[in-house]
């Protein structure tokens, strides 16, 4: 594949198409924005602040304003927030590609990609969230959102028990990338 | 040219072949067996992966193609190499196939 | 009419996909949902898809519609399961009553 790739993008450079160095300089400042993802921070500040959970829940696109978050990847992207709760589960995926929030999560995980999680998280999530180590109680409802359009969604997990004297900062590396796609949940003692 | 798009296989002489593409449509299927996961997993395995994907926003910012012709790009392939095909082969199969058809490369 | 539904509807989603491309999956064809949510205007992808200008392009509600899982897959269970998915005005049809 690596000489298929150079020898259209060789192409396309004789052509005055695109630039080798270009893509390379995105590559770079794609890899860095990757680590300024904001999800971790986003949702310690809704544990925090109950005004800005609510916003957060109202519009998510104007929460992230708020803490400096930017959604733009191929274009401006509209952000939902959904919450979970002692009685629903959230989880997403996207079944007919891989539609993932990118500048909020950071690259999405092959597993997310996969036709396994694709097929299966609609129609079993309950099977799907085991297999990643998550067993719900029965009666909590689960909610998959597929996601089909130009928006994005991002799951709220509940604020772990024992983390009542932690700030923010320490409350955000609590948030794992799987709990912001709904498959985990957040620990006390779980790491960023 | 003839592509082949899941079930349907011949042309009749002088009949538009029906272009339903459905292999990529998986919810709910059953075949694909289980998740598997790699921890630690970095953004993009190979190098040339990182290439196609900055190539595709490139390309997407030029208004080569937009991100709807992409994704049906993809969904054309035929099922045999959509089955099979990496993630980013995929992208790197659909963007030769946006340039051949627009005839930017031949 | 560009919005044909609004928040609480009822709506079955078109039977099959016509040719082309489309943003509804098949899992959801001819099934029973409530519209969620309504998120304005958007192009419609199956036209773009066929690399129709933004400028010409059919623009269409965009809906966040809620489908009771254990009905998506014909199942009994005691165990309750949503799907919601972003369907454009054309994928939906008004619910009749109830058979």
């Amino acid at each position: 594949m690596a000489s298929r790739v150079g020898a259209l993008v060789a192409k396309l450079e004789a052509k005055g198409i695109v630039r080798e160095a270009e893509l390379d300089a995105a590559v770079e400042a794609f890899l860095l924005s990757t680590q300024r993802a904001g999800g971790p921070a986003l949702v310690a500040r809704a544990w925090v602040d109950p005004a800005f959970r609510a916003r957060l829940f109202a519009d998510a696109n104007r929460a992230l304003d708020e803490i400096g978050v930017d959604m733009t990847h191929w274009a401006q992207v509209k952000l939902r927030a959904v919450e979970n709760t002692d009685r629903v589960h959230n989880v997403i995926v996207c079944t007919l590609c891989s539609c993932y929030p990118v500048s909020l999560l950071g690259p999405s995980p092959s597993w997310y990609k996969s036709l396994a999680y694709r097929s299966r998280v609609v129609r079993e999530p309950r099977a799907v969230l085991a297999e990643f180590g998550l067993k719900l109680d029965p009666g909590i409802e689960v909610r998959v959102w597929d996601s089909t359009a130009e928006l994005r969604y991002v799951v709220i997990p509940r604020r772990p028990e024992g983390t009542e004297g932690l700030g923010e900062a320490d409350l955000a590396a609590l948030v794992t990338r799987d709990s912001l796609i709904g498959t985990a949940v957040c620990r006390a003692n779980s790491a960023g | 040219m003839v592509f082949l798009y899941g079930r349907w296989r011949f042309a009749r002489a002088g009949a538009s072949l029906p272009i339903v593409p459905t292999t990529h449509d998986v919810g709910g299927a059953s075949e694909f067996g289980p998740i598997v996961r790699e921890a630690g997993e970095p953004p993009f395995h190979h190098e040339w992966e990182a290439r196609v994907f900055a190539l595709n926003r490139r390309l997407l910012q030029l208004g080569l193609y937009n991100l709807d012709e992409f994704r049906f790009a993809i969904e054309r392939m035929p099922a045999d190499a959509y089955l099979t095909s990496s993630y980013y082969e995929k992208w790197f199969l659909a963007i030769e196939r946006l340039l051949a058809e627009k005839g930017v490369v031949p | 009419m560009t919005q044909r539904f609004h928040t609480g509807d009822a709506v079955r989603t078109r039977a099959a996909n016509p040719d082309g491309h489309t943003r509804l999956p098949r899992y959801l064809c001819g099934r029973r949902g409530t519209v969620e949510a309504v998120h304005g205007v958007y192009p419609l992808p199956d036209e773009r898809a066929r690399g129709i200008a933004l400028t010409s392009c059919t623009k269409e509600a965009l809906y966040t519609v809620v489908f009771d899982g254990r009905e998506v897959w014909r199942e009994r269970s005691s165990e309750p399961l949503s799907i919601s998915a972003d369907l454009w005005d054309c994928y939906l049809e008004p619910e009749r009553a109830a058979k």
